[in-house]
Order: structure tokens, then C-alpha cells, then sequence
């Protein structure tokens, strides 16, 4: 747990200003001063977005129609090997 | 008996009985299809999106200027609509779900009826599909919505009929809510539509 946050923390903290922040169609295509760049930025940051917020939400649907179900089956919960007290032994006689 | 043997199997304990899913086929189906239409228009925008933030006016100077008040009230009694479907899911009888739903086909029907009058205006003046990117995007984006609403209008008038004989009493309500879960989509898109082709 702690190796992934450190991992994720080297990524995000790169530097702000990448040398290539495009693929070399959209980086030849338009001059700096083109608003086309932006205008591509942003349709693109957008079409990204929608899948994962439309998957989001009904995942979200779904998972929120199974938690508000009354009648779903619950699964019998088995606590795993570590976790389970050791049985006491019985006390009676010793055997012979 | 219960031996168990191949002569005499052993009964099978009977089957539970069976349980409703937590959602139904309906409901599933549906938001499938709203998914499917919704990545339709999330490309319908993305293309928006880039012809207006690449102009460098927008509206073009010599294009015509959109109805935004008409619209803005047209977009009123779209919304409008909303009221007398959530009506009908309440209603108890199928005369009062009946007048409820139809009110619903009414008010959309009003709104395309609106927007065809408002489009066979800004023809007139020189927005077609073809004067522009403004005209091409514009018709392109808010045409694909007119067709689901018209679309949509159809289905909630044919369900206004149908709800009239008591087709969708309480044990039976799928064909309702699948035709309120598309109006609710239709309505809550235009929601996003506007702002961004009329207001932005």
C-alpha cells in the first residue's frame, strides 16, 4: 500500500511543463497561436471524460439497486483461517 | 419415499420461489439505450466543441441570430412536461394516468411544433446546413435532438392511449416507465443542449 502511494506520488509530481504534450499529428498540425489547439484540448478532455462518467453512473445505478434490494441474498460470511478463535478443547476425562 | 437409488431417485427439495431482481429488465434495457444515445451526443458536442472554440466569431457575423427568447420559453414547457409524467406514475386510476401522460404528449409535441416554426424562420433568413459550420453544427446537433424529442413525443402519446384501458395498473407499469425513463432523458439533455448552443 505504501510502495503504490509513494509510485503514485513520483508520477504526479513530474514536471508541470512536459517537452511533448501531444502526438506528432496534433503537434504539427496547428501553429502555437492556432485556436484550433484549444478548441481540440478541450473537445478531446471532454470525449475522454464521458465514457467513465456515463459507465460511473450506472454502475453507481445499479450498485445502489442492489444495496437498496430488501430481499437480496446475503452470503453467509466465513471469517478467513487467521481470524478464527482456535476451539477450545473440551475438558473431560484424559484418555488412558 | 427417499431412498435414493437408481431405481427410486431421491426427490429434489422444491425450487424457492422466485425473487424479483433487484432491477428489472426494463430498467436495464433502458439504461443501456441511454447510454448508446448518450455517447451520440457526447460526440455531437465534441464536434461542437471544437468548430466554436476554434472560430474566432462566434456567431459568424453574417449568420443569423438564434430565437433565444422563444426558445427559452419553448424550453419551459418541455421542462413543463416533466410535471404531469411524474403525475401519471403516481395516479391511481388508469383515466387519471391517461390524462396525465397525454398532457405530457401535448406539452412535447408543443415544443417541436415550436422549434420546426423557429427553424423554418432562420432558413428563411440564411441559416441552412449548408451556409456554415454555424448552420451545419447548429441543425446537426439541435436536429438530432428534435428527432428524439418528436420520437419521444410519438411514444408518450401511444402510451397515453394505451393508459387509458388500464394497460399499466400497478402490476404492469414497465411500458410506462420505460416511456417516462426516455422523456426524462430527452428533457434532462436539452438541460445541456441549450446552455451550451443558445447561451454560450
Amino acid at each position: 500500500m505504501r510502495s503504490a502511494i509513494l509510485a503514485g506520488g513520483a508520477l504526479l509530481s513530474g514536471p508541470a511543463t512536459a517537452l511533448a504534450q501531444s502526438c506528432a499529428m496534433c503537434g504539427s498540425s496547428f501553429s502555437p497561436d492556432d485556436p484550433a489547439t484549444r478548441a481540440f484540448t478541450w473537445s478531446i478532455i471532454f470525449l475522454l471524460l464521458v465514457p467513465y462518467t456515463i459507465f460511473g453512473l450506472a454502475a453507481g445505478f445499479v450498485f445502489w439497486s442492489f444495496r437498496r434490494a430488501s430481499d437480496r441474498p446475503r452470503a453467509t460470511i466465513i471469517p478467513m483461517a487467521w481470524r478464527r478463535r482456535p476451539i477450545a478443547p473440551a475438558d473431560g476425562p484424559e484418555e488412558a | 419415499m427417499n431412498t435414493g437409488s437408481i431405481a427410486m431417485p431421491r426427490r429434489l427439495a422444491p425450487l424457492p420461489p422466485e425473487r424479483a431482481p433487484a432491477i428489472s429488465n426494463t430498467r436495464l434495457a433502458m439504461i443501456v439505450l441511454i447510454a448508446g444515445e448518450s455517447m451520440l451526443f457526447a460526440g455531437l458536442i465534441g464536434m461542437y466543441l471544437v468548430f466554436r472554440l476554434s472560430a474566432k466569431a462566434w456567431p459568424p457575423v453574417d449568420q443569423p441570430r438564434l430565437p433565444l427568447i422563444v426558445t427559452t420559453l419553448n424550453t419551459v414547457v418541455l421542462l413543463a412536461s416533466l410535471v404531469p409524467l411524474t403525475r401519471a406514475f403516481r395516479a391511481h386510476t388508469g383515466a387519471a394516468r391517461a390524462r396525465q401522460v397525454g398532457l405530457t404528449a401535448l406539452l412535447g409535441a408543443t415544443f417541436v411544433l415550436v422549434q420546426g416554426v423557429e427553424w423554418l424562420r432562420l432558413v428563411q433568413h440564411g441559416l441552412t446546413l449548408g451556409s456554415s459550420t454555424y448552420g451545419a453544427t447548429f441543425y446537426m446537433l439541435i436536429g438530432c435532438h428534435a428527432l428524439h424529442v418528436l420520437t419521444g413525443a410519438l411514444w408518450v402519446a401511444v402510451t397515453a392511449v394505451l393508459a387509458r384501458g388500464d394497460a399499466f395498473a400497478e402490476r404492469h407499469p414497465a411500458a410506462l416507465e420505460m416511456c417516462g425513463i426516455y422523456w426524462y432523458f430527452v428533457c434532462g439533455l436539452w438541460g445541456v443542449l441549450f446552455p451550451l448552443v443558445y447561451l454560450y
